[in-house]
């Protein structure tokens, strides 16, 4: 189907042992590097928060493109998991005295067992109905559970949202001395831990896509009728599917939290980060779980440095109308990403592949 | 006797809740409701069109709905200001103001729906992803529109005079502003039932939605059609949000985005299509609303949501939706 040369399972992987790691395999060590460097060499604190986010949202996005990109199930509530993960985080840590790393880890896994249970409940009530359905399903849910959050305020804290201190050397006052010359603080320690736990997230996600399930999940996503018919319980496996991903969602949430320290309803649940969430799926790519990290790394910057068009303005003649429309920078974000669907449909690294074997396969015609 | 059903059970559940109040409250709660739900079937009755009828997922109506909302709160300012009819204690001029307004809000979602649907619906036609996609894209720049023209923060709605407070009935209250509404709903429910069951251009509109090959092979022009379609979706969602801001005395540049999930869960409730089903969804969705709010205050939010997953559990194709 996708043009791939018909050769045994075993045979490939001989293939590949041959010919040694890729060049994708090469760029990934490269971007985790890129990652990793990104504190030591720009110390501001506004690159760290930016590169860190990047590959919070990348996991968070790569979540939500295995659900809609290799299972073909949209859903709008991807977010919530999200939420349910740092709120599980800041609650677990924040309210049971002094934070330990026990208390840590037992938000981590309250997170991923909350989710993975509404996961599985709204999947066996709503998969059933047509696809669209499902989407304002999951999407009803995504709103219930913000306006949850906002109303339960004793628990929540409402609006106002939760701001935990977290434990050991996730403390912001931790101090570890200095390795290599470079001041250990908390903020440090916590950039790596979750950039570790992005990256371990990426590869679990990688491997589930071209695993006997991922591919089952691909064949349900291009033909569910055929797939039925060949005895595949199509119903059960979009279940696991979305729990799966529900599950990467609860831990990204996690390590959101633990980077920002923070948590409110407009920030971790319901519509305003799903919309984030589908443009960056959007930009990426559907269906290529790397474009994910593109897709983040788009939006964010472009959030980051679109506000500062301001000065734009003036150049403009100072004129009013000028001011107004450039400080309405979202405006112009909401015509570009028009033309990037129009244009680009396939994402960023969609179309890159495709610009790619469309190339391979004139310099090949026969392959 | 099988089509029947869901009004029964409709009636039945109106009913209930008197087990757990006065009569009186139960009145006074029920027109409430009744105008609650008119006012989101105002909103909803455009998405039938659109997004039931067409099958397109528009995210754009809730900014139609701001857009309709804004230009009849400019119409209405300006008529103020100039003429003063929205203040003056004459009856007629204060309804002169409001159908102006009306006008104003209908026309602007007009053009407006013409130019969305023919710049980015059109190639989209049967791909759900990108019409979500295209149309949030186009939520987010006439929303940014109507906070470049009209300024980003709340304004007061310069609401006429005689259409302000309320009556009171026999102890009933009676608010004046949703019994407008109530009447402009049961007009437009009217409206579109003959428009497309007793008309010409229903008929092919409705033929169209079913095999648009087969239309266009007959000769007509089933673009024309449903690029009007949406057109009078937008209309309609403006007009909604005209009278959701009369009712609110204000406008805010995100009211729309508020409105649109009600209105979505209100088609979904109804059945995609069915002008019936919308209906008694939006219907469904207020007096539920209203009821539970009363009753059971925390747990109002979470009423409508409890009500279409209810719905889609027994019926999965909504309450009136043919099962497709």
């Amino acid at each position: 189907m996708r043009g791939a040369p018909t050769l045994s399972p075993i045979a490939q992987r001989a293939e590949r042992a041959r010919r040694g790691p890729g060049p994708t395999v090469w760029l990934r060590v490269a971007a985790l590097a890129l990652f990793a460097l990104v504190p030591l060499v720009i110390p501001s604190f506004q690159a760290t928060d930016l590169a860190i986010k990047i590959a919070i949202f990348g996991a968070l996005v790569a979540s939500y493109d295995v659900v809609i990109g290799y299972t073909g199930i949209v859903s709008f509530g991807h977010a919530m998991y999200f939420g349910f993960g740092a709120y599980a985080v800041a609650l677990a840590v924040g309210r049971f005295g002094a934070p330990t790393y026990g208390h840590l880890l037992v938000g981590f896994l309250s997170g991923m067992v909350v989710s993975a249970v509404v996961a599985v409940l709204i999947g066996a009530f709503s998969l059933r109905v047509k696809a669209i359905f499902f989407a304002m399903i999951t999407l009803a849910f995504a709103e219930f559970s913000g306006i949850l959050a906002v109303q339960w305020s004793a628990l929540t804290g409402g609006e106002d949202g939760l701001s935990p201190r977290l434990p050991g050397v996730f403390a912001v006052a931790y101090d570890g001395g200095r390795v290599f010359g470079i001041p250990l603080t908390g903020k440090l320690v916590t950039y790596y831990i979750v950039l570790g736990v992005c990256a371990g997230l990426f590869l679990v996600m990688s491997r589930f896509v071209v695993s006997p399930l991922g591919r089952t999940l691909q064949a349900i996503r291009d033909n569910e009728l055929r797939a039925e018919a060949l005895g595949v319980p199509t119903f059960a496996l979009q279940i696991a599917s979305s729990t799966f991903a529900s599950v990467v969602a609860a831990i990204v949430g996690g390590c959101y939290l633990m980077w920002v320290r923070y948590v409110n309803p407009e920030s971790a649940l319901g519509v305003p980060v799903m919309l984030d969430v589908l443009l960056m799926v959007i930009i990426g790519g559907i269906g290529t779980l790397w474009g994910s990290l593109i897709g983040a790394a788009v939006l964010l910057t472009a959030r980051l440095l679109l506000p500062d068009l301001r000065g734009l303005a003036v150049l403009l003649g100072g004129s009013e109308l000028a001011q107004r429309l450039t400080a309405r920078w979202l405006l112009i974000f909401g015509v570009l990403f028009i033309l990037v669907v129009f244009f680009f449909p396939k994402g960023v690294l969609g179309t890159a592949r495709e610009a790619l074997r469309r190339r391979r396969l004139g310099a090949t015609p026969e392959s | 006797m099988k089509r029947a059903a869901p009004v029964v059970i409709v009636l039945a559940l109106a009913l209930l809740p008197l087990l757990g109040m006065e009569p009186r409250v139960y009145l006074t709660l029920t027109v409430a409701g009744l105008a609650m739900g008119m006012l989101i079937f105002l909103v909803a009755s455009g998405l039938t069109l659109i997004f039931g009828l067409m099958d397109v997922l528009n995210f754009a109506h809730g900014a139609l709905f701001s857009w309709g909302a804004y230009a009849g709160f400019s119409a209405l300012l300006l008529l103020n200001r100039r003429a003063g009819w929205a203040e003056s204690p004459s009856v007629l001029l204060n309804a002169l103001a409001l159908l102006v307004a009306l006008a104003a809000a209908v026309l602007v979602a007009f053009v407006l729906g013409i130019v969305l649907e023919r710049a980015i619906v059109r190639p989209v036609y049967g791909q759900h992803m990108f019409q979500i996609l295209i149309t949030l894209g186009a939520t987010i720049v006439l929303e940014e529109m109507i906070r470049i023209v009209w300024g980003p923060n709340d304004q007061v709605m310069p609401v006429p005079v005689s259409f302000q407070g309320s009556w009171d009935v026999a102890d009933v209250i009676v608010l004046r502003v949703p019994v407008i509404a109530i009447s402009l709903g049961l007009a437009v429910y009217a409206g579109m039932l003959l428009l497309l069951h007793k008309t010409r251009v229903g008929l092919i509109v409705r033929a169209g939605v079913e095999s648009g090959e087969m239309v266009q092979v007959l000769g007509h022009n089933i673009h024309r059609y449903f690029t009007g379609v949406f057109a009078l979706g937008s209309a309609l969602a403006a007009l909604g949000g005209l009278m959701w801001a009369v009712f609110r005395q204000s406008v805010s540049p995100a009211m729309g985005g508020e409105q649109l999930i009600f209105a979505f869960i209100v088609v979904i409730i109804g059945g995609l299509g069915s002008v019936t089903g919308s209906l008694v969804g939006a219907l469904m969705v207020g007096l539920s609303y209203n009821y539970v709010a009363f009753l059971l205050p925390k747990a109002a939010l979470g009423v409508n949501m409890a009500l279409m997953v209810l719905v889609l559990l027994i019926r999965p194709t909504g309450l009136f939706g043919a099962s497709r």
